[in-house]
Formats: structure tokens, sequence, C-alpha cells
């Protein structure tokens, strides 16, 4: 039986799970939990994946921060489901998060070129 | 999160819980419609439980599970460092135990309100300075006649009820129904009204009332203390009935007080209350029903609801002169009209109750609660850098847990946890030394025969303090630490492992505790230097008689029917004097009014031709022929009391040398006669001079006293009878006291002591301070000493490699221990020049309190120096020699 998804051993999002959150939050709002999962492992193609264990603290985290907001919805099923969308602190906080990332990425990419 | 929706979530807690389950269970079903094995999704979620734990965190009761889970942790971690927890405990315990004996005394003396009904609308008449005896002062507004009080309760407007209390208590031998022998009771004489002013309700039986005192003389009635109807009446239920013998009347006991009322004056609770109708049949059979110069009552009264101490104080003002002045019988002088004119009337309250006690500890109470206050801060600052010292240790175990995702808020959490388990567990020691140590404090300043009766139990107030002061002391050793060993660099910890240490300036903390506290112990080894030297001094202070070979007892012959006028009292002290004179190894024997330290009866005195100076206050005592002889006060002019002198010749004085130059004009007052008192009392002519003796206290000044034969006055007990006396004390007190009862086989003798111990006794208030200071000086010097011990071992150990490599490059063994040796020396050098400073300082607030000497007498200061210098070193030593004997191999190889 194969595994879905496969799953990488290590938590290679550490330290980023915010900004790819923030990020696909703001690109699709109104996303529940699980959406969020799956959409970082589907861009990613599979390499990046964020555990549940990871996601929801991450989650009631940023709402509480109140980068985020949650709110209820039912779904066709009957179920109730809670949708994330992005707050205004939380777009101000998605832009210094990508800048930082920028950052950091083209320092280290420099360092892999010109070393 | 607010505070608000915090509390909110206490109550939301089920709904969140809910919440967060309902998400999941949303995002298990798009998990397994998306195709997921639902058992590996379940499993993947297998820390879904953990989850709700991490989301319990915004709930306020989360708070209590993370508590006892830091508990256990705290618990396990002290135990795992057994001896470092041994240590802390043990200087919490002294520190804790400390503080709380002496505030337990302090607020027995000081601060406790009495137990009865609302305690601070009760005022008594009088300022700060309570005065009790009797007083044919006019105007004085501490003591008050029985007719005063009647007019006053009946006059003033302010107070609801108006009680009055005699202001000694009243010493008998009595006797329990038709018991044959006597036994000490200590009567209390009261108005009627005490008990309903004061609110108190009965245990058994009934509280006296106003219709107890409404008539003198036919009122014999008693209530008892709790405490003496268990201890002397073996807690029959069928006391009220039963009669007592006080004197020659027969009381019958009507009630039993609540067992927590001990009368209104702290450390004096009397055995019984008798209505004051019943004065005169009470021993020694005080008067005053009716007499309104018998001034001898304090007044205290409730302040009716809705009217304040000012308007009280004004109420009574005016009525004090109205009462005085409306008296028709008494004429005052102008003198005596100008000083009523001059007198303010002053309200003091009796939420606190009165109290010799208080006079004389508050002070040296305040103090040593400074003292134990310094002790307990150097006891802290020994175990925050016990526990900085371990959580430098733990620095690896920490940042593991803050990489691993714990918060620092969290960590700080566990560590004050550990902290207050800590200080938690050193408290609950420090009560039980506290036990223990309040009731020797009680043992120790107790100056009569028997313990002074205070309730230092455990209560409230204590244990609110005991745990204030316990918590305070978690947080002050604990939250330093707790900073200083979440806030790192993690990466860094965690590369560095327990390898090198960088640089001192991590240790800069612990450098600075230890300095503290050698600067603070310095303050205590000067203040205990400075006690014991003025306690030595006094000690040596020429009393003017010779304490030592002096047997001193008292009798009490009012309470076996000798009237204060009896004929039969003279000759009785006069064949009991001459029978044991004659005893084999009695030089000389006499009975006295006052011997030392037994409050005082003065008067101003009258010389013809001389100015009158009210304010020389004589100091009378009235004596037997051999009292000189067995004082040995020597004489130095004239001649002492003899035989001659009898109750029909000429009436005579013997005077000290203070008062012969002062009062009487130039020349020999030999042969001059004077009034005690006003020009209306008799002339006493001056016969002899003898030297200054102390009468009260060993730092009093000289004071003026006079000497009379009881031959020639007209009538009065004596209770006092002193024995000089060679050889064994035991033998001459069988001896002593086998003779007096040959002469009246009734007569009560209610202690037999010495001269000397009494004198001691005298200055308990000095002796208490002096074994006090130096005990807690001596402890702070050993906590200061672990301190140092313990910062040096730690410093050796961080730098054994640094150790080894300097010897491997040929530092020799003392090099390296004069490395630490210096170290140390530097950190108690520092100490000093602070607390060098800081003692000059503080020696003025204690300077009134010394004896012969100053405080900043520069003996002491350089004792505690060289005491702390030398401390200091021998407990940096051990570490020092340790590190001069490291191995350079096995030092470099050191992790």
């Amino acid at each position: 039986m194969a595994q879905y998804p496969p799953r990488t051993k290590t938590d290679s999002l550490q330290g980023s799970l915010d900004l790819l959150v923030l990020k696909i939050l703001s690109r699709r709002p109104r996303l529940h939990g699980y959406a969020i999962m799956a959409a970082i492992a589907d861009i990613s193609d599979e390499i990046l994946r964020a555990e549940e264990g990871s996601l929801y603290p991450a989650l009631h985290r940023m709402e509480e921060t109140g980068w985020i907001r949650a709110e209820w919805i039912k779904k066709e099923s009957g179920r109730r489901a809670r949708i994330y969308e992005l707050t205004a602190a939380g777009k101000k906080q998605l832009g210094a998060e990508e800048s930082r990332w920028a950052a950091i990425s083209s320092a280290i990419n420099r360092v892999l070129r010109e070393a | 999160m607010s505070l608000w929706s915090r509390i909110g979530n206490v109550f939301r807690g089920d709904k969140v819980n809910r919440e967060i389950q309902e998400e999941f269970e949303a995002h298990m079903e798009e998990a397994i419609a998306a195709g997921r094995d639902p058992e590996e999704a379940r499993r993947a979620f297998g820390s879904m439980m953990q989850q709700r734990e991490k989301s319990h965190t915004i709930r306020v009761a989360a708070w209590f599970e993370n508590f006892v889970q830091d508990t256990a942790y705290g618990v396990r971690s002290m135990l795992r460092s057994k001896a470092l927890t041994a240590v802390a405990l043990l200087s919490l315990a002294l520190g804790i135990g400390a503080n709380t004996a002496i505030f337990s005394l302090l607020d027995a003396v000081l601060l406790r309100s009495l137990p009865v009904k609302d305690p601070q609308r009760l005022m008594m008449l009088g300022g700060k300075e309570w005065d009790n005896g009797i007083s044919d002062e006019y105007g004085k507004t501490t003591l008050y006649s029985y007719p005063f009080y009647r007019q006053f309760q009946k006059r003033n407007s302010v107070f609801s009820d108006t009680a009055a209390i005699f202001s000694m208590q009243n010493n008998v031998h009595g006797f329990i129904g038709n018991q044959i022998a006597s036994v000490p009771m200590k009567v209390q004489l009261i108005s009627g009204t005490y008990f309903p002013t004061l609110g108190v309700e009965p245990a058994m039986g009934r509280m006296l009332t106003d219709a107890d005192d409404s008539s003198e003389g036919d009122h014999p009635v008693a209530v008892i203390s709790d405490a003496w109807w268990k201890h002397a009446m073996g807690k029959d239920p069928a006391v009220l009935g039963r009669t007592l013998k006080l004197g020659d009347t027969i009381f019958t006991i009507v009630g039993v007080a609540p067992a927590e009322f001990f009368g209104t004056s702290v450390g004096e609770a009397p055995d019984i209350w008798v209505p004051l109708s019943m004065i005169q049949s009470v021993p020694p059979h005080f008067a005053g029903y009716t007499d309104n110069s018998y001034e001898s009552l304090w007044i205290i009264g409730r302040m009716k609801p809705g009217v304040t101490q000012e308007q009280a104080t004004a109420n009574t003002d005016i009525l004090f002169r109205q009462i005085l002045l409306g008296e028709t019988n008494r004429k005052p002088t102008q003198r005596e009209l100008n000083n009523l004119n001059n007198t303010h009337m002053q309200l003091t309250s009796m939420a606190t109750g009165i109290s010799s006690l208080r006079r004389q500890f508050s002070e040296p109470l305040q103090l040593l609660m400074g003292i134990v206050a310094l002790v307990l801060l150097i006891a802290c600052t020994n175990i925050a850098n016990l526990l900085l010292a371990r959580a430098t240790a733990r620095a690896r175990e920490l940042a593991v847990r803050q990489a691993l995702g714990a918060r620092r808020a969290r960590i700080i959490r566990q560590l004050l946890t550990e902290s207050l388990i800590l200080a938690l567990t050193g408290g609950a020691l420090g009560v039980v030394f506290a036990m223990a140590a309040s009731r020797l404090l009680l043992r120790m300043v107790s100056t009569g025969p028997e313990i002074t009766p205070l309730n230092l139990g455990l209560n409230t107030t204590v244990l609110l303090f005991t745990l204030g002061i316990t918590v305070a002391t978690a947080l002050l050793f604990g939250t330093i630490p707790a900073f200083r060993a979440t806030r790192m660099q993690l990466t860094e910890t965690l590369k560095e492992g327990r390898g090198m240490v960088k640089g001192s300036t991590k240790n800069l903390l612990a450098r600075t505790m230890v300095v503290l506290q050698v600067a603070l112990s310095l303050v205590l080894v000067v203040g205990a230097s400075l006690f014991l030297r003025s306690l030595i001094n006094l000690t040596n202070v020429d009393t003017g008689f010779n304490r030592e070979n002096v047997l001193w007892l008292a009798i009490d012959p009012s309470s076996v029917g000798y009237k204060e006028d009896d004929p039969r009292l003279k000759t009785m002290f006069q064949e009991i004097e001459a029978r044991v004179s004659a005893l084999p190894g009695v030089r000389a024997a006499s009975f006295s009014d006052f011997v030392f330290h037994e409050g005082s009866w003065n008067d101003w005195i009258t010389v013809p031709g001389m100015p009158i100076n009210y304010d020389a206050n004589v100091r009378h005592n009235v004596v037997g022929n051999g009292y000189f002889a067995t004082m040995q006060i020597p004489l130095v002019a004239g001649r002492f009391i003899g035989p001659q002198d009898t109750a029909n010749s000429q009436h005579v004085a013997v005077i000290n040398e203070y008062m012969a130059k002062t009062l009487f004009p130039a020349g020999s007052p030999i042969g001059k006669s004077y009034h005690m008192g006003g020009s209306d009392n008799p002339l006493v002519q001056v016969i002899g001079i003898v030297k200054n003796v102390k009468y009260s206290d060993m730092d009093e000044r000289p004071t003026f006293i006079d000497y009379v034969s009881y031959v020639q006055r007209p009538s009065g007990y004596l209770g006092d009878f002193t024995v000089r006396y060679t050889g064994d004390f035991h033998a001459a007190a069988d001896a002593v006291q086998k003779t007096i009862h040959s002469v009246d086989r009734s007569l009560p003798i209610s202690f037999v002591t010495t001269l000397d111990k009494q004198v001691a006794l005298s200055m308990t208030n000095q002796r208490v301070v002096a074994q006090l200071s130096i005990f807690f000086g001596l402890l702070a010097v050993f906590l200061s000493c672990i301190g140092i011990y313990g910062l040096m071992s730690y410093i050796v150990s961080q730098r054994t490699n640094e150790i080894g490599i300097r010897m491997a490059l040929g530092a020799r063994q003392s090099n390296v221990r004069w490395l630490v040796l210096r170290e140390i020396a530097v950190m108690v050098l520092i100490g000093i020049a602070i607390g060098v400073p800081a003692t000059l300082a503080g020696g003025q607030l204690v300077a009134h309190m010394l004896f012969g000497l100053k405080d900043n007498d520069p003996l002491s200061i350089a004792v505690a120096v060289g005491v702390l210098l030398a401390v200091g070193l021998i407990a940096g030593y051990f570490p020092a020699r340790r590190a001069s004997r490291v191995d350079p191999m096995v030092a470099l190889r050191y992790e």
C-alpha cells in the first residue's frame, strides 16, 4: 500500500512554516487546515510536508497573534469545518517574512556560488 | 491574550476543547476522502492528544496541570543533587525559622489585637506612656480615682461603655475552698463594666456586671481565667459556686472567662477577676473606692458608633478638667492648677491592650526583626548562587528543552516552581524550627519567676507572614537565576557543550552576591560585637552594693491576716530579722520596701531654706536596721539607722551622696531636716550619707535615694527580705525559710533567689539582644562561608582546564593557590569596603541602645573585619588547595 503522502524524514519546514501558511492563505483565502497542508505538499511536489502536529499549533498561534482569523462554516456533509483567512496584520507579517526569506536565501545562494 | 478572555476561557474550556476536537474530525474526514489510509491517518494524528494539550495552554486551568508537572519534575531534580538541596533547605529553614520566631514574639507583644469585640473602638485615657501604681500627683492623665471614673462614666457623651482597671495586679496567696495550703493567685480588680465594655462572653457561668460593683464590700464574687480553671481547679465542671478565700473574705466563683481572653495587659494574664467594690477585701487591701485623691485606675471606653477619636478626645479633655475642678474636698495649689491648665488629654487606642512588656521589648524586637531579615537575605543570596551554579550546569538540558520547542516563559516557570518548592519546604521546616525557637525566646525574655504568659502558638497572622516571606524569598533567589539560565544563545550552548566557559563575566553576578553577603555579615558581626561589649560594660557597672552572696526572698503578710497598721507586723519583722541574723553563716538580714529593679516610691522633698525642686524625684526606701550591712552599702558620713531610732524618737533618714550634694545647701546635710513631699508631712532628720547605688537599672544615672526606718513609719507592708550569707546557697535558703516559719508558720514565701540573679535579670533586655545578635552574626558568617566556599569550588571546577594549562606551562602549586585565594581576598575586601560605611550608617540607629561605648567603636569594627577576612580565607582555602592539586594531564583531558 502506497503511503500517502510520502513522508520526509526531517521536518524541512523548520522556521518557515509561518511564511508558507501566510503565503498560501494570501493566494487562496478561506482554506481549512487540511487544505493548507495539502496545498503545501502539492505546490512543492511533495518535497515540503507540514505535519499536523506543527500545522495546527502554528495556526492557533497565528490566530492568537492576530495574523489570521478563523471561522466555522457548514460543509455539504453536514459537518462544520474551520477555515482560515489572512488579516491586515497577517498581510504585513507576510511581507516582512518574505523579504527576510529573500535576504537569507540570496545570501545562502551567494555563499554556495562564491565560496 | 487579555486577562479578561483568559478568565472567560476558564468557563469556555469545554467549548474550546469541543471545537478543537471538531476541527480534527473535519481534518480527518478530508484526509480519508483524499485517499489516505484511515489507520495511518489516525497514527499520524497520534499526537492528537498532544495537540489538544498544546491548545490547552490557552486555558487557565492548564496552569495547574503544568504546575503539577513542574512540581514533580522539580522534586526529581532536587533529589538528584542532594547536598545542594540539603544546604539550601538548611539555610532557608534557619532564615525563615528565625524570622517566624521573632515575628511571632513581635506579633504577640506589639501587633496582635485583644481578643475582644471590635477592639479598634476601644480607647484608653492617657498618653502612650503608661503609669501604674498609686499617684498623689494632681491632674495626671494616666491614673484616676474611682469617684472620677463614676463621674466620667455618667457625664461623657462619646463612650457607649466605660470601665476602670486597677493599674496593678494583686499577687495574693489565697486558699481554694477549705484547703489549708495557700496558692499564689494573680488577682485583677476591675469595674463591673469591664467585661460588658470589652464584649467578652463567659465560657461558663456569667461574667461580672455593673451590679457587682454597686456598693463597697457587698459583692464577693470572682471570675476565673480558663488557664487557671485548668491548672488550679483541675477543669472542674462544677466549678461555679466553689469558693476562694482571699484575705479574710470568701469569694464565690460565678464564671469562667473564655480560653483566648487573657485580660487587657499583654503578658500579665490574671488568674482571677474581682469587682473593684471588693478592693479593701483583697490583700494587700488597697483602698480608694470612695476617695478621689487615691488615683490608681486606668480608664477605658468604647467609642459610640460614629464618634471619631478627635471628638472623643475633645469631650474627654473638657470633662477631665470639669470633674477635677468640681471636687470640693481637694484644694489644689496654684502650681497644681497651672499644671492642670497645661495638661492635654490624650486618648490611646486599646486595640492591642496595655503592656509594660511592649515598652521594654518593642525596640529590641524591631532591631532583631531587622537582623533576622538580613540573615534571610544572606541565605537568599546563597541559594541564588547555588541555583545559578546549577542552572549553568544544566545549561545543556535547558538548551535542549528550548530547542525542542519549550517556550522560555515555560522554562522560567519551571525554574521558579523549583525555587518555590525549595522555599516552601524550607518554610515548612522553618515553622517547625520556629515553634521550638519561640518557646526558647519566651523563656529568654521572661524576667519573672515564671514564664511570661504569652500565646506564641501558630496563628493565621504568623502563618501568613511566614508564607509571605517564603514566597518572597523564592522570588528573590529564584528570579535572577531563572532569567539568567534561559537567556542564552541556544546553538552556542548546544555546540559548546560542557567545555570551556566563556570568561568570568558569567560569574559577575555570583561574585556580586558574595560581596553583598560579606558586607551584610560585617554589619551583623559589628552589631553583635557592639551589643556584647555593651552588655559586658553594663554587667561591670558598679551597683554601689555588693551583689554577691545575698539571698533574696519575698513574703506576703497581707494574705495571712496582717493588716497594714497591725502592730504585730513590725514585731514579726523584727523577730524574723533577729532570728535569721543569729543563724550560723548569716552576716546580716533585713526587710525592705525595695531592693533593686522593683519600681519605686518617689516624691519631691521640701528642705527648709531651699527652693522646692518639683522635678527632683527622690526615691524612698523603707528598711530595717540591718539593710546597709546586708547590701554592704558604704557609709560616707554620719551613721546608719540603728536600734536607737525607735517609733518615739526623732524620725531619721539616711540619704545618698547625690542627694546630699544636690538638694541640700552647701555644707554637710547631717543634722538638717526635710519633709518627704510637701511641708505638711513630718520632718525627718538626716543622720547619715551613703554611697550612690543603682535603684532600678544598671544604666541609670545617679538618682536621689533616701532610706527611712520601718520602725518609724506609721504603717506598711514590706515584701522584700534580704540575707547576707556565707557558704552554700541552698543550705542558707532552707535555714532562712525554716526560721521565718518558726516565727509565723502561715507566712507565704513567694520566691527565693539571689540578688546577683535579679541584677542579671534586670539586664534581660540587653542580654537577649546580645545573645541573639551574636547567634545571628555567627549564622550570617557561616552562611557567607558556605557562599564563598560554594562559589570558589564552582569557579575552580570551571577553570580546571585553564589551571591544567597553567600548571603544564610551569605554574607552581603555590601560584595556583594564590590565584584562587586572591579572588576571594578581592571579594571579601570589596565586601568589607561596602560593609564598613553601611555599618557606620546603621550604627546610628542603635547608638542609644549601647552602654559605655560609641556606635562607631573601632575595636568592634576591627574585630569584625578580622573575623570576615579569616573566615573568608579559610572558606576559600579548600577550593584553592584542590585547584593546586590538579593533575595537568587529567585537567587537560577534562571535558
